[in-house]
């Protein structure tokens, strides 16, 4: 029973990293309308950039904060750039655009970084574990968790209870509208990328410490922040964080009892749902 | 019309003279996976990005008859076009139902599905190891394992698949497949059951998805995991965009371009990736509409020029 | 440098231009090592072409007075690539002597290769296929069987811990991991071991606190790990992050040594118990050698994964040397049964199933305070070299060429 909870506790924080990067890949996926492939890449260089900043000025907390920024930076500086000139271009040339950008993005990590596997540690007050009763837990991870959360609700927060927030909301629902409004609808893309890959960039922050990095670490999170996005359907927010939290602890509790199918069962569980609500979980048709 | 078919014919004739005869052979079996995906994205305007599904599923379960039944040539590629039409029928009716953005991280999950299961399936499919031991059968007494032969087989099978998608394409089929791209609403307006039709170019796309998949497996002796990977769908979509989906020989291209560049470029060095991102973009922002369209520009350009 | 970017400039041509017949050079040797640079190894290719390359450099490319032709190919740790980049290498440039891959799972798809095109294979990997049911005349193996590695291990281990009888497992899915899982399962029935978990992960996991969790809730006395490289790190921070150790010990059962432990803090490596093919610390006078210039050349000491590939390639061009010959099938005759005082001392191949027979390293590592500088992470306590016993052999005929 001990374990099962252990698992559940385990699946809600690795959940609650993949509802961040599926918030993250819904909003652009909304309000864009674009296949962005390469929101793994920006996850691995959100973790690169944490290690660097760390190894120079020594404080993580800082690294923390500063890391993201800079991933939301080279998103605006991608969709200024690049993307902008797509919306009309049809999403198989979006999605070549972004693929082929996740593989410089890749390549440049290595050429930079190197191909070897980095460790790093987390900071010394956040090192060890607590006896929960039923686990052993590690502190860094119930940081996480908690960090992972605000996140999800500082954004969600942002997006309902702000006016900007509801441009954006509507944005996903109707473009043509809202720049009819004379709301500026470029601005709210390029804000909109910036976002998306703040959220990838301080995922991938936070995950340096617990699954240390390599070039390729962005490449799982892609897979699954596309079953996030695709299972609580398309631009549906509240959906991404469900659907994060839920194959988070699908997993976890699987690994318990079948622990190599743990990885399929993500999957399993976005066919499984669509076959039964094409829509998604909260998608709305 | 005429003058594509004349180049092909010529790049098969040509082609084993310049490359070696296994990255030749290649280049053809990418070609009928390409032609397979092109119904699906230049004609019908479906992104599917998970053709690897049913080039590996065929893969798998061919070389599996083949290692352990020894079954013959030409059956094997009965049971690759039936387990690639099988597989997109399966994969092709949880997709249709979905459009646009929906549609392709559909078929990209479904993908990863099939993926992890050929992953863990490790008695069959021996998992991260691959299936190795594919033989490749003789038949009417040719030996199949001398390069030469192999690759004769092959592209005698392109061709006739080229002959057979250009027949599809312009079929009342492929004319329908294409007003779906053009303007979906307008075409069930006029009657047509659309999801039905998007269904059919799945499960053809499929069937010659799986045929290149057996021809593949035959030609390393291996089924490696990567054939059923998202790597994979995607080197095929990148290759037909490079090409350009517009026609009916944009894959063909493609696969020329892509894999001699994949072969001859990781040679020289091994962040060569980064190039052919740096390609993908640079086509995306100037030669939208690939090769093929760029050569009619340069053609047109120089028409007028004279 | 610039002669080799043109001899890679004309390589690439010559890949895609013309066939081998017009352009080999009959006196020149062309041996290929298959070294990863993209993929789950891709760290491990640059450190394997380093190890080759010395070898190869300390005869000045040469052996038999005729030039040797190194070329490498990445392999992209798969099993696909690495068989169509070996047989271009093959078919291409004319290479007879093949030495890698990395991964034991591609190695198999590999060694097939090597049978089907009749060149020389040398592999280093836990796989005991190559030189067990999957034998042939072409291929050769390296390292440790991993029978006598799960011996060494197991044996060791149990003799500084008698008590710790509940064993759980994680274990890296395909050829490498299966293989040692067996023979520590075997080997663990005769010290009356009981296997409360056995866990198996995907080559390149990184989340591994899920299979942590279970393994905590087994309640065992010892985790061993059987897994290698960013897999092994990864597994061990996090027991070390769930607290299971320093408790209880951990075994990184089958280690590349130095490359990994480099990346773990020293908290991580208390109660830390590494098997690994080979620790720098060894004492032979080619290994001392070999590690003083490496420490010179790269500021770190070399691994399992250089030395392997630097003690194949002298093993190689030992039977170029018995053979006097440059023939595929002279070399391999010369190579069976041939025995050198090497890297790792007495080494030995073994003609009947073409197994390196040598000695596999256990290590016990230390607490920061007994590290006498930096990179001081362990102790050799003990090697083993017990071959595989025969009623285990499945390499019944090796066949001919």
């Amino acid at each position: 029973m001990n374990l099962l909870f252990g698992q559940i506790l385990n699946g809600i924080a690795t959940g609650m990293l993949y509802a961040l990067m599926g918030l993250g890949l819904a909003l652009i996926t909304g309000i864009l309308n674009i296949p962005n492939f390469a929101h793994g890449a920006l996850f691995a260089v959100g973790a690169y950039l944490l290690v660097t900043v760390v190894g120079a000025i020594g404080n993580f907390w800082l690294g923390l904060l500063v890391a993201p920024l800079g991933v939301a930076l080279l998103g605006i500086a991608i969709e200024y750039a690049g993307i902008r000139r797509l919306y009309a271009a049809g999403h198989d040339y979006q999605l070549l655009f972004t693929f082929g950008l996740a593989l410089i993005l890749n390549e440049l990590i290595i050429v930079i970084w190197g191909p070897v596997g980095i460790s790093h540690l987390p900071p010394a007050v956040l090192r060890g574990g607590v006896d929960l009763g039923f686990t052993f837990y590690p502190k860094y991870r119930l940081f996480v968790m908690a960090v992972a959360g605000l996140l999800v609700v500082l954004t969600w927060l942002f997006l309902e209870r702000t006016r900007y927030g509801a441009i954006m909301r509507a944005g996903i629902e109707n473009k043509e509208m809202v720049s009819l409004l004379g709301i500026d609808i470029h601005r709210l893309f390029t804000v909109a990328f910036a976002l998306g890959a703040y959220l990838a960039g301080i995922a991938g922050a936070l995950t340096a410490p617990i699954r240390g990095l390599s070039p390729g670490m962005g490449v799982d999170m892609l897979g699954i922040a596309f079953v996030v996005v695709a299972l609580g359907g398309l631009g549906n927010l509240l959906g991404a964080i469900a659907a994060g939290l839920l194959i988070g602890v699908a997993q976890a509790v699987v690994a318990a009892y079948w622990t190599e199918a743990s990885t399929a069962v993500i999957f399993a569980v976005m066919a499984a749902v669509l076959l039964v609500r094409p829509q998604g979980l909260f998608g709305i048709r | 019309m005429k003058q594509p078919l004349v180049l092909v014919l010529a790049a098969v004739v040509l082609l084993p003279l310049v490359v070696r005869h296994a990255i030749a052979t290649e280049i053809w079996i990418f070609a009928i996976f390409g032609l397979g995906l092109n119904l699906l994205l230049g004609y019908t305007g479906l992104l599917s990005f998970g053709q690897a599904t049913f080039f590996g599923s065929a893969a798998y379960v061919a070389g599996y008859l083949l290692k352990y039944y020894g079954i013959g040539i030409f059956t094997a590629l009965g049971v690759g076009i039936g387990v690639g039409a099988l597989s997109a029928l399966v994969v092709g009716y949880l997709c249709v139902q979905r459009a646009g953005l929906y549609f392709i991280m559909l078929t990209f999950a479904l993908n990863q599905l099939f993926y992890f299961i050929a992953y863990q399936w490790t008695s069959v499919t021996g998992g991260e190891d691959g299936m190795p031991g594919i033989p490749r059968p003789a038949l009417l007494g040719i030996d199949f394992r001398q390069p030469l032969a192999y690759y004769v087989l092959v592209s005698a099978l392109f061709l006739l698949s080229l002959w057979a998608m250009q027949r599809i394409v312009e079929s009342p089929l492929g004319k329908i497949l294409q007003a779906i791209r053009e303007n979906e609403v307008r075409a069930e307006a006029l009657g047509y059951n659309v999801p039905r039709f998007k269904l059919l170019a799945f499960v053809i796309g499929g069937a010659f998805s799986g045929f290149a998949g057996v021809l593949y497996a035959m030609l390393f002796g291996i089924v490696p995991l990567e054939a059923i990977g998202f790597v994979f769908s995607g080197n095929v979509v990148f290759a037909t965009l490079i090409g350009g989906s517009g026609s009916l020989y944009g894959p063909i291209i493609g696969s020329l371009v892509f894999i001699w560049l994949s072969e001859s470029v990781s040679v020289l060095w091994a962040r060569w990736p980064l190039l052919l991102g740096v390609a993908f973009v640079i086509v995306v922002l100037f030669f939208r509409g690939g090769v093929v369209e760029a050569w009619s520009r340069i053609w047109r350009f120089s028409k007028r020029a004279s | 440098m610039e002669r080799r970017q043109v001899l890679k400039i004309g390589a690439a041509a010559a890949t895609l231009g013309f066939p081998a017949i017009v352009r080999s050079q009959p006196s020149e040797i062309v041996v290929l090592g298959l070294w990863d640079q993209t993929g789950a190894f891709a760290d491990v290719g640059p450190l394997n072409d380093r190890g080759m390359r010395m070898a190869l450099e300390e005869r000045g490319m040469k052996v038999l007075g005729k030039p040797i032709k190194y070329i490498t190919r990445d392999g992209a740790t798969q099993a696909g690539t690495s068989t169509r980049r070996a047989e271009e290498a093959i078919d291409g440039e004319g290479a007879r002597f093949m030495i890698g891959p990395w991964s034991s799972g591609v190695a198999l798809a590999v060694s097939e290769v090597a049978k089907r095109k009749k060149v020389l294979h040398y592999f280093s990997g836990g796989t005991e296929d190559i030189s067990g049911a999957r034998c042939h005349r072409y291929s050769f193996q390296w390292a440790a069987s991993p029978y006598t590695a799960a011996k060494t291990v197991v044996d060791n281990f149990m003799k500084a811990n008698p008590k710790a009888k509940r064993w759980h497992l994680l274990v890296a899915d395909y050829a490498f991991g299966w293989s040692v899982e067996k023979y520590v399962k075997e080997v663990g029935k005769h010290h009356g071991l009981e296997f409360v978990g056995a866990d198996r992960h995907p080559l390149g996991e990184r989340e591994f606190s899920n299979y942590v969790q279970k393994a905590a809730a087994n309640r065992p006395d010892v985790v061993a790990m059987i897994n290698f490289g960013g897999d092994a790190v990864g597994g061990a921070r996090e027991i070390f992050n769930f607290g299971l150790t320093p408790k209880i010990p951990l075994i990184m059962t089958w280690s590349s040594g130095v490359e990994e432990l480099i990346q773990l803090a020293p908290e991580i490596r208390e109660n830390l118990w590494v098997g690994t093919n080979f620790y720098y610390t060894v004492d032979t006078p080619v290994a001392k050698e070999f590690v003083k210039n490496y420490r010179a050349k790269f500021g770190t000491p070399p691994g399992y994964a250089p030395s392997a590939a630097y003690s194949m390639t002298r093993l190689m061009l030992a039977g170029f040397d018995k053979a006097k010959s440059a023939e595929v099938q002279d070399v391999i005759k010369a190579l069976e049964g041939i025995e050198v005082n090497d890297l790792l001392g007495r080494m030995r191949v073994e003609p009947a199933t073409h197994q390196t027979l040598r000695p596999y390293f256990f290590l016990r590592c230390k607490p920061k305070k007994a590290m006498k500088e930096e990179l001081d992470f362990a102790d050799v306590i003990a090697t083993g070299d017990a071959p595989l016993p025969k009623e285990y052999a499945a390499c019944k005929d090796i066949g001919g060429f």
